[in-house]
């Protein structure tokens, strides 16, 4: 299977529209949790390499000397992994965003336990609704891993290898989002392998059936 | 009655499954434009009696759309159908003078019945 045919520009089409109805999901479910207002943007699918995937990304972020990066894992029929990416410090500007509902309250530790602990929680609220949206719309259902978080590495460092070691392609839809409030921008990368890709085609198919 | 009916998004799919939900027994005739600036153009230009607009669009997003036909317009029955469902985005748009907001992906219920809607308002 090569990049080009491995979906179509409709299909692309089809699976921008879900993923932006997902993070409208994702976004207002974490504005119920914490008092925040996601700035979305328009989605973008790619078509990748996997192992091409390292490159991308390193360049997505020239502008970054570090990163943080929550991951999580899916499996459904849809499956692959979910990567949340922000600027190193991000974690810490979340915090007090927790911090000013009043009824969040902390154990005394670290502050980079809190940090991290800060971003898995938010990775796992907008990872858990994004793809959960796109499993319901698709009819799927899927689990997930328990959320990581790698702190302040440079993307080709902290990528996760078993993201890279296959000759497979990836579909990669990546969402930018603004915390209005802190100015904190977010990547939400969701990369799915060829396993998922025909289940993906026909579900896409038997989407927009309704609409015909 | 509506007649003229201005569908404001990018993505020509989402424009695609909307205009299946729309009642094929009356013959409306469709206008539609891929951003919010080409929307407000085009509002300008047809005078619809009903604009469904996108909020989460390039060139111009879909509330400073809204608030400039509003200005324009006063009486525009623009009806925000989107996937940003986030409580302050839905206030901001009714404050700008959305007439109705409808979450996103369409159906052909909550279509009709914002139609409805908007044929009682046009009276």
């Amino acid at each position: 299977m090569d990049n080009i045919t491995l979906i179509s520009d409709e299909e692309k089409d089809i699976l921008q529209e879900i993923m932006n109805i997902a993070f409208g999901q994702a976004a207002a479910d974490l504005a119920e949790v914490i008092n925040i207002f996601v700035v979305l943007s328009v989605p973008d699918i790619k078509i990748l390499k996997a192992v091409d995937l390292p490159e991308y990304i390193r360049e997505e972020f020239n502008e970054l000397s570090h990163i943080s990066i929550v991951e999580q894992n899916f499996w459904g029929e849809f499956k692959g992994n979910a990567l949340l990416i922000f600027p190193a410090g991000a974690g810490k500007e979340l915090i007090s965003l927790l911090g000013d509902g009043g009824e969040l309250t902390f154990e005394p530790q670290s502050s980079d336990i809190l940090e991290s602990e800060t971003l898995m929680e938010v990775g796992n609220i907008l990872i858990g609704a994004c793809v959960g949206k796109i499993a319901e719309l698709l009819k799927d259902v899927v689990t997930y891993s328990p959320p990581r978080v790698i702190i302040e590495n440079h993307p080709n460092a902290s990528m996760p290898k078993s993201l890279f070691n296959s000759s497979d392609s990836a579909i990669l839809l990546k969402t930018v989002f603004c915390f209005n409030e802190r100015d904190v921008n977010g990547f939400l990368f969701l990369i799915t392998n060829e396993d998922s890709v025909i289940w993906l085609k026909k579900a896409l198919d038997d989407f927009m059936e309704q609409y015909e | 009655m509506i007649n003229v009916i201005l569908i404001v998004d990018d993505s020509p799919i989402s424009r695609k499954m909307l205009k299946s939900c729309i009642p094929k027994d009356r013959e409306y005739v469709f206008h539609e434009a891929g951003d919010g600036l080409a929307g407000l153009e085009l509002y300008k230009k047809k005078q619809p009696d009903v604009t469904f607009m996108d909020l989460t669009m390039p060139v111009m997003d879909g509330a400073t759309a809204l608030g400039e036909i509003i200005k324009y317009d006063k009486h525009a029955l623009v009806i925000v159908l989107t996937a940003d469902v986030q409580v302050k985005s839905i206030t901001r748009v009714v404050e700008l003078g959305a007439f109705l907001v409808v979450k996103k992906p369409p159906t052909k219920e909550s279509i009709q019945e914002a139609l409805l809607k908007a044929e009682e308002k046009i009276g």
